[in-house]
């Protein structure tokens, strides 16, 4: 008995290996073909649509459907909460004017957004990923947030072959893989670590920049990927980097790194924690004595509740957010005055950008006349649009020129101080010590 | 008779798995089906240290770490994938041994905690010597097919089942159970406790190691921390569990149940669908102790019993 | 070189302490009920929140707020044992243990859950007027808030101290750790006793909740990594002594801040787990443990 059961499940072994060994290895490099790609069609009709300029159009979709693998609990989950409102809002927005005209179907269509939950874990946002490509005849992905979470979902957009805009990731590596779907309007390591410089330099005279720069980051990849950067840059624009620490990622003990911070005499300091690392690291700067006149913290401090949270601790920080509601951009009013409604303060830092993701998308579908997906990607990618965060243009790798605005905690509010164009209120250097405040 | 059944059984829903892609095209239904296989490998590998040997042991994401790390890095070197994820399944045997002595020096919740720590070692170790993202060249998403990573993930369940019942049925899987009930006594009559546990946590170590590498032909673009997350060890002990430890069906069963209740859960409750899924595993757990399978073996002793009352009846 | 050294190390005992607090709710429940409550986490979560609400919105000093939090904490977990724990209370220790295991997995998956919903994932902190606060003594700063974290957390292990051995109740919970069926023939509720047990765990919890959003932050998942922790700590401690536990935290948390210090950041958490494994390997009983481990 034992041995009959074994035989036929060795058999079946052999057969089910037999059909993996068949995969090719990982290192073979097919050119990609280029592919006609299939036009869109109504989930009911069959036929191509009509080749000839008549008066008949194939029947348009019910909807454009837009999928999002988005994080809305777990550790992400703070950045998916913020992000989702954006683009509910510009759905909302958009359909209230009855869609987007498609020249295709010579008809406007409303725009459906379908999310999932990918519970910040990188494995089920495949699934979901792959969900929603299943489910619906899916014009474009949006994105959700954190760098690892579009690390695993953008291959999946790429692999079938959908646009993708995603947003709320600095980590430029992603962009070096030769994704040809992916577009983020938002800005990079590149950008982040040039325009910190820059605008220091513009904004105080030579005699009194904080010349001493301490790195705080974790030895994750966009860790490594910025603080490299930081180590080319600083000394192009006038700056030393007299300390540089390293962390795992996670919630962390910066006492020795703050120590060292303050035994070097460092004067700035470009950090990019998480959001619980954050109050960690201020409460202990402040008990051991040690007041950076200018700090760079990226991603802690866009959490809403900063201000709260640390009083004047948490005072004089700057940010790399990638927008903020002060932003004097055509539409910036209108999507304030809606999450005001909803919300009870203007949009957040992550709304915007978001947003945009979802005006991008309307804009290159009416200027591409048609919800062909290769079509749309080719259009986005050579086309310029007029957006919330402003005008977008994107490069080859995806990355968009996009402004870059600095924003800084004043008063328990973020002011955004750089560009002075839609500056809110001006910098303020150097912050005064923890003890004076 | 009941051995020729089950065996039928097995036979037909094995084959009725090898024969899903032809007729589910579906990516994401595939996805779907290789998380479930994905995960009745952790049980089940799981469940021949923890449930047969009954050594609790929250390490082991280590190993499915360390087949994902190795096949990884073979296999984008241009191995053979199943020569790579061999070499990750003897990594993780390797590292088996290498802890195995010490570790069984601690018993009950002191191995259980032990075993914790030495997974977030390998944990936090991993993150510090490979940050970077692990993704797939863009030109071989092209030659990506969902249909092969499935028959691996088939391959690497069946193995797994098959090497557990063959292990439970033997001499081995006896003496393992002798050393769960009361390890002193079995001792006492001749069962070399170390070597049957440490037997245990090879083989669970190897078959994770497998699952691990199918884990890393699948995932196109992944951090090489994340397989070594303890998320992954809770989830495959909770499956076991559930599902009933000490039994070859238990962690298919958890398996099953977990994953498909957490996707219908967030597919259709966005925002409260942790909530939902703690609950009904918490009734779960305190309604049906020892898990599905305590309950079937509940019914069948009912029946049995019934069966023995009315032959008793016939038969005064 | 030494003044570093030795700030650093302060501040190693100042975490350590905190660890220590936290571990002993949850060895002290493990050691009654042999209940291993993995959810022991987010109820130190509950406790920061409570203690943040408390100070946002009735503006009361946190510190002076922790009879509220400890009240509340008593509360919940008074609740969640009727609901859930007393029913495992029946099964063999084996049992116990996987059973309370699973359960504080589900616990813990509704109760991040519901704090993200209600709270948003944001991370809260207590910032007070003396936040900043240091006191200079030989060169070394001593921050404020974390000194009255370490008395607070000495305090409350004192009191259970004193509890545990001069108090009736204390002793009877201590007959029950030893052998509850002599203390059931000698008239002790055992029931009464795990209860108690149980929800002066959840206290400790929720005070050692309180410290951490003082000293750092609190957030929905925040919970794992302080059960992994206390779970460690607790081993590494001993089971069965509740001093013990208390001087693994501060061991731990004075390895993780010199290695920190002499070698960096990225291996302060492996050195602490290996150097508690390696205690393990010598003394498997742990530090100060009593007892062999149990099945």
């Amino acid at each position: 008995m034992k041995s009959k059961f074994g035989v036929a499940l060795v058999i079946l072994l052999l057969v089910s290996l037999m059909a993996t060994s068949c995969a090719p290895k990982a290192v073979e490099t097919e050119a990609p073909v280029v592919t006609e790609a299939p036009a869109t069609e109504a989930p009911a009709e069959t036929e191509a649509p009509a080749v000839t300029e008549e008066a008949t159009y194939p029947p348009a979709p019910e909807f454009i459907e837009l999928g999002s693998s988005i994080s809305l609990t777990g550790n992400f989950g703070s950045l998916g909460n913020l992000i989702l409102p954006g683009y509910q809002i510009a759905v909302e927005h958009i359909n209230a004017e009855g869609g987007v005209f498609v020249k295709e179907y010579n008809t406007k269509i409303p725009l459906r957004l379908t999310y999932y939950d990918d519970e910040s874990d990188p494995t089920k946002a495949v699934s979901k990923m792959e969900t929603l490509f299943s489910e619906h005849e899916l014009t474009a992905y949006l994105g959700g947030g954190g760098s690892s979470m579009h690390a695993a979902s953008i291959p999946i957009a790429e692999k079938n072959k959908v646009p993708y805009l995603g947003i709320s990731f600095a980590l430029y590596k992603i962009h070096q893989q030769g994704y040809k779907y992916l577009f983020s309007p938002f800005p990079k390591s590149p950008n982040q670590t040039e325009d910190v410089f820059k605008i220091l330099n513009e904004a105080i005279p030579e005699g009194e920049r904080p010349t001493k720069v301490a790195v705080f980051a974790y030895n994750d990849d966009w860790g490594k990927e910025w603080g490299g950067l930081v180590k080319e840059r600083a000394p192009e624009y006038g700056y030393e980097i007299v300390v540089y620490e390293e962390n795992p990622v996670g919630v962390n003990d910066w006492t020795a790194a703050i120590q060292k911070a303050k035994a070097a005499g460092a004067e700035m300091l470009l950090t990019l924690p998480i959001f619980p690392d954050g109050s960690g690291m201020f409460k202990t700067m402040a008990e051991l004595g040690w007041t950076p006149k200018f700090s760079l913290v990226i991603r802690a401090p866009e959490g809403v509740n900063w201000g709260e949270s640390l009083g004047k601790i948490g005072e004089y920080v700057t940010i790399f957010p990638g927008w903020h509601h002060g932003a004097k951009f055509e539409g910036v009013d209108k999507l304030n005055a809606r999450y005001e409604e909803l919300y009870g303060r203007p949009a957040d830092l992550l709304t915007g950008p978001a947003y945009a993701c979802v005006q991008i998308l309307a804009q290159a579908i009416e200027k591409a006349g048609t919800l062909d997906r290769d079509v749309i990607r080719d259009t986005i990618a050579s086309g310029e649009f007029s957006t919330v965060i402003g005008k977008v243009t994107f490069n080859a790798d995806g990355t968009g020129n996009v402004l870059d605005p600095l924003i800084q905690w004043q008063n328990g509010k973020m002011e955004l101080v750089w560009p002075a164009e839609h500056a809110t209120a001006p910098l303020i250097y150097p912050a005064p010590a923890f003890e004076d405040r | 008779m009941k051995k020729n059944l089950s065996f039928v059984i097995a036979l037909v829903v094995t084959a009725t798995l090898a024969a899903v892609p032809l007729f589910v095209k579906k990516d994401s239904l595939l996805t779907y089906l290789c998380m479930i296989l994905l995960y009745v490998s952790l049980a089940s590998s799981w469940n021949i240290l923890g449930g047969y040997t009954g050594q609790v042991n929250l390490g082991h994401s280590a190993f499915f770490g360390l087949g994902a790390i190795a096949t990884r890095l073979l296999w984008f070197a241009g191995w053979n994938i199943l020569l790579a994820m061999l070499v990750g399944g003897l990594l993780a045997i390797a590292f088996a041994l290498l802890i195995g002595s010490p570790a069984f020096k601690l018993r009950g919740a002191y191995f259980t905690i032990g075993t914790l720590a030495l997974g977030q070692i390998l944990y936090a170790t991993v993150g510090n010597l490979f940050p970077q993202i692990s993704s797939m060249p863009v030109q071989d998403l092209i030659s990506y097919t969902l249909v092969t990573r499935y028959y691996l993930f088939l391959a690497v369940a069946l193995i797994t089942v098959l090497a557990a019942t063959l292990v439970a049925n033997s001499r081995w899987g006896l003496g393992m159970m002798a050393v769960r009930e009361q390890e002193d006594a079995a001792e006492s009559l001749g069962v070399n406790a170390f070597q049957h546990k440490l037997l245990a946590l090879v083989l669970s170590a190897f078959l994770a190691g497998l699952a691990g590498g199918a884990f890393a032909f699948f995932q196109i673009g992944y951090y090489p921390q994340y397989p070594f997350s303890p998320i992954w060890t809770l989830d495959s002990t909770m499956m076991a569990y559930i599902g009933g430890t000490g039994t070859i069906l238990g962690p298919i069963i958890g398996a099953i149940f977990f994953v498909v209740l957490k996707e219908v859960l967030s597919l259709n409750l966005a925002e409260f669908h942790p909530t939902v899924f703690g609950i009904l595993f918490i009734l779960v757990v305190l309604f049906l102790p020892g898990g599905f399978m305590g309950l079937w073996k509940r019914i069948k002793d009912k029946q049995q019993k019934k069966r023995e009352s009315m032959a008793e009846l016939s038969h005064p | 070189m030494l003044q570093p050294l030795a700030q650093n190390i302060i501040y190693g005992i100042l975490i350590g302490a905190l660890y220590g607090l936290a571990a002993v709710g949850l060895s002290l429940v493990f050691g009654v009920s042999k209940f291993l409550n993995v959810s022991h986490g987010e109820l130190l979560m509950l406790g920061g929140y409570a203690s943040f609400w408390v100070f946002k919105l009735l503006k009361i000093d946190p510190f002076l707020s922790i009879p509220l939090t400890i009240i509340f904490l008593l509360l919940i977990g008074f609740i969640f044992y009727r609901l859930i724990f007393s029913r495992l209370i029946k099964l063999e220790v084996e049992k116990k243990i996987q059973n309370s295991l699973l359960v504080g997995f589900g616990l813990s998956t509704i109760l991040q859950n519901v704090a993200l919903r209600l709270w948003t994932a944001d991370d809260r902190s207590i910032t007070t007027a003396y936040s900043g606060l240091s006191f200079e003594l030989a060169g070394l700063r001593l921050p404020a808030v974390r000194l009255i974290s370490l008395a607070i957390s000495v305090v409350a292990l004192i009191s259970l101290q004193i509890f545990l051995k001069k108090t009736f109740t204390g002793k009877a919970i201590r007959a029950t750790v030893e052998d509850w069926q002599s203390a059931s023939l000698m008239g002790i509720n055992i029931h009464r006793v795990y209860l108690l047990a149980f929800v002066i765990g959840c206290a400790l919890a929720g005070v050692a909740g309180t410290l951490v959003s003082i000293c750092y932050s609190i957030d929905p998942s925040m919970g794992l990594n302080w059960t992994l922790k206390s779970m460690v700590v607790m081993v590494l401690g001993g089971l069965g002594s509740m001093i013990g536990t208390f001087v693994g935290g501060i061991i731990l948390g004075v390895t993780e801040s010199a290695t920190a210090f002499f070698i960096g950041g990225n291996y302060r958490l492996i050195a602490g787990l290996l150097l508690f494994l390696i205690i393990l390997i010598f003394r498997p009983q742990g530090l100060f443990g009593t007892k062999e481990g149990d099945r």
